[in-house]
């Protein structure tokens, strides 16, 4: 379908330098079993940007965002052709590309370097502390106290640190559905990944924990590309600098987030920015 | 506009009056039922309580406690033996099934192979436990017969001085042979394990009673017979048969595990593996899905996803599973009657790893059949015994399970 072109920054964004290519999709399709939930889509995920994934529900979005760090693969059935790709010369510094769906691909450093938060926060039954360490615990070797400097400095990252950091060794479980959703955001940030991938992370949230995650979302772009999944509108309106719009399995449009809420090309995207369905 | 269907628009109100009423009616009805049957098993398990307790508050002595099954004594027969034999039996058991369980339960529930056998292999074993969970537990002791008991005959058969299979570890054989003082035996070491028995006609570096070396020497009859007592002890008559003895360390091990404590162990677990798999894996399942995909993503490996997360999150559940599943075991007494016997002539727990042993259920149903009204009420007192000691290890795991489920909110 449409694919954005990559040096379109024209619409007043704070960014002035080109947009640079971190994540490649060509032709990309996936199935889960027999079924078919992505049709031959082509997109670019630009550097430390926010893409927003929209489109009504069963419209594919997830799943594309849950190929990017091959978290499918743990679902029974589910299987992907096309090319989708981590771009070598958008890294520091600049190496090969790297394609996500090798499958003799190493998962395990994929998803370090590409986390993800889910739609539900889902922290772990432990300490707020252990929580945030889970990760780095997994990865890397730390003493006591370089593990404390990281747990901070993710906890801050993640715009929690001065809500939490007199029960770090209380329960997760304890902190309210925002406090948790950004709990689980440090703990994504703790392992130093390159890429935030977010499944609709406010949906279970109200509307103060949304705009405080969006906020952070804001914040979170100068260092993380980040890719979200949201069924709000005005979330992707306010928060991306990117938009791709999904029906039925196919990338409508795609294109500066400001373009695709005013001047969409396509019928059908306007029609769903405008909320006539979905 | 639409005008509403038949059944909705001429309702009979009279009708509706006595449904609603008769529904009510049956509703409290119901409720009285579920009530009614709630109490009918309390009062069976009060009943039984009661009248256990009647028939054996008598005997609930220190001797029932302390002392061993005596045929002469009958008034001072006790169960020592047997409450030692059953936890070293429950033991082996729990050492046994609790991994082995849990592993499979973490086999069938967390890994969904890819490959076409083990994915074969993954659903035939799913097949075959709920299966297993429904076989008799007799069925499991003449497994255990077959498998542990006598291991197919393929270590040779265990005959008493004949042959004792394979002896893996802990046996130290010896030639016992009679000396001249009489009640007093001298001991020759055993070189040749096939060698059963040997004859002595000749002087040989042996040892005493205590272990100590001496040497053995020979005395020719027609000649005449030492006099001094310490000579005597050490002298054997020439020709004298030595039969072999083995002094058997804690540590003994042999081939097969002929009916000893670890056959009943391990044919017990057997018996309660399916229960503990099958309530692991309810755990397992019970754990949310949202956990194990935040481990992953975060880039946790499938072993470290189900030790850090999955396990931890589920413990609580598979704890209730396996004290359910020892309560079963430590009350089992027909597999164990297969491997081990009948027997309850026992004076001590289990001397080594291949000694026998007699369990509480066995020396319970031993002294239920008895004629003497005396082993009667000892049955009771044993059963409540019994009772005891199973709450007691429930109450045990109770609390470590609370103590788990606390550290982890």
């Amino acid at each position: 379908m449409v694919t954005v072109s990559t040096a379109n920054t024209d619409n007043g964004e704070q960014n002035a330098q080109p947009d640079r290519t971190l994540i490649q999709i060509d032709d990309f399709n996936a199935w889960y079993g027999d079924f078919q939930a992505l049709h031959g889509l082509s997109l670019q995920i630009p550097r430390y940007k926010v893409t927003a994934f929209i489109g009504p529900s069963g419209c594919g979005k997830s799943t594309l965002l849950k190929w990017i760090n091959r978290m499918n693969d743990i679902i029974p059935g589910a299987h992907a052709k096309g090319e989708l790709k981590i771009c070598g010369e958008a890294e520091t510094p600049p190496g090969r590309d790297t394609n996500i769906l090798d499958p003799a691909l190493d998962v395990v450093r994929l998803r370090r370097k590409i986390g993800i938060v889910f739609q539900k926060p889902n922290p772990f039954p432990k300490s707020i502390y252990d929580n945030v360490a889970f990760g780095p615990r997994l990865h890397m070797k730390t003493t006591k106290a370089e593990l404390d400097e990281l747990v901070e400095w993710s906890l801050r990252k993640a715009a929690v640190w001065e809500e939490v950091k007199d029960r770090l060794h209380g329960p997760a479980l304890g902190l309210s559905g925002g406090q948790q959703q950004r709990l689980c955001i440090a703990r994504a940030i703790a392992v130093g990944p390159e890429v935030l991938l977010m499944d609709e992370p406010c949906s279970a949230l109200d509307p103060a924990s949304t705009l405080a995650i969006e906020d952070l979302i804001f914040e979170l772009r100068s260092q993380y590309t980040i890719v979200i999944v949201t069924h709000n509108m005005q979330q992707a309106s306010r928060c991306s600098d990117k938009t791709a719009f999904f029906f039925e399995g196919r990338l409508i449009e795609s294109g500066d987030t400001e373009r695709i809420f005013t001047k969409p090309e396509q019928k059908q995207t306007d029609d769903y920015v405008r909320g006539k369905f979905g | 506009m639409s005008t509403l269907p038949k059944a909705l628009s001429e309702q009979d109100a009279d009708f509706q009056q006595s449904n609603a009423s008769r529904r009510q009616r049956m509703s409290v009805w119901f409720y009285g039922l579920c009530v009614a049957i709630a109490l009918i098993s309390v009062v069976v398990l009060v009943v039984l309580l009661v009248s256990i307790w009647v028939q054996g508050q008598s005997r609930l002595t220190a001797d029932l406690l302390m002392n061993s099954h005596s045929e002469l004594d009958i008034e001072r027969s006790g169960m020592w033996p047997a409450i030692i034999g059953s936890l070293f039996v429950c033991g082996v058991c729990a050492l046994v099934a609790l991994p082995l369980g849990v592993g499979t339960a973490v086999f069938l529930e967390e890994f969904k192979p890819k490959a076409k056998p083990l994915r074969w292999l993954h659903g035939f074993v799913q097949l075959n436990i709920a299966n297993l969970a429904g076989v008799p537990s007799i069925v499991y002791g003449l497994l255990g017969l077959t498998v542990f008991v006598y291991m197919f005959n393929i270590f040779g058969q265990i005959k008493v001085n004949e042959s004792s299979g394979w002896e893996l570890m802990g046996a130290n054989h010896k030639y016992q042979v009679l000396s001249l003082e009489t009640g007093n035996v001298v001991f020759v070491p055993q070189t040749d394990p096939d060698q059963r028995q040997i004859t002595i006609d000749q002087p040989v570096q042996g040892m005493d009673a205590a272990g100590d070396p001496i040497e053995i020497e020979v005395w020719q009859p027609g000649t005449p017979k030492p006099t001094d007592p310490a000579v005597r002890r050490r002298t054997v008559r020439s020709g004298a048969i030595g039969a072999t003895v083995t002094e058997k360390s804690w540590y003994y091990f042999r081939l097969p595990l002929d009916k000893s404590f670890l056959a009943g162990g391990l044919t017990l677990a057997l018996v309660i593996l399916p229960i503990i798999i099958i309530a692991s894996q309810e755990s397992l399942r019970g754990v949310s899905p949202s956990l194990r995909e935040a481990s992953m993503g975060l880039g946790a490996t499938t072993w470290q996803t189900v030790r850090d997360v999955s396990l931890p999150a589920a413990l609580p559940g598979i704890m209730t599973g396996s004290i359910l599943a020892m309560g079963r075991a430590i009350g089992e007494a027909a597999p164990i009657l297969v491997v081990l016997g009948a027997a309850v002539a026992k004076n001590a727990g289990p001397q080594n790893l291949m000694d026998n042993a007699v369990t509480m259920p066995v020396l319970i149903y031993n002294w239920a059949g008895r004629q003497q009204d005396e082993f009667k009420e000892l049955a009771a007192a044993a059963i409540i015994v019994l009772l005891v000691i199973l709450l007691l290890l429930n109450s045990a795991a109770i609390i470590i399970r609370h103590k788990v489920q606390q550290s982890q909110s």
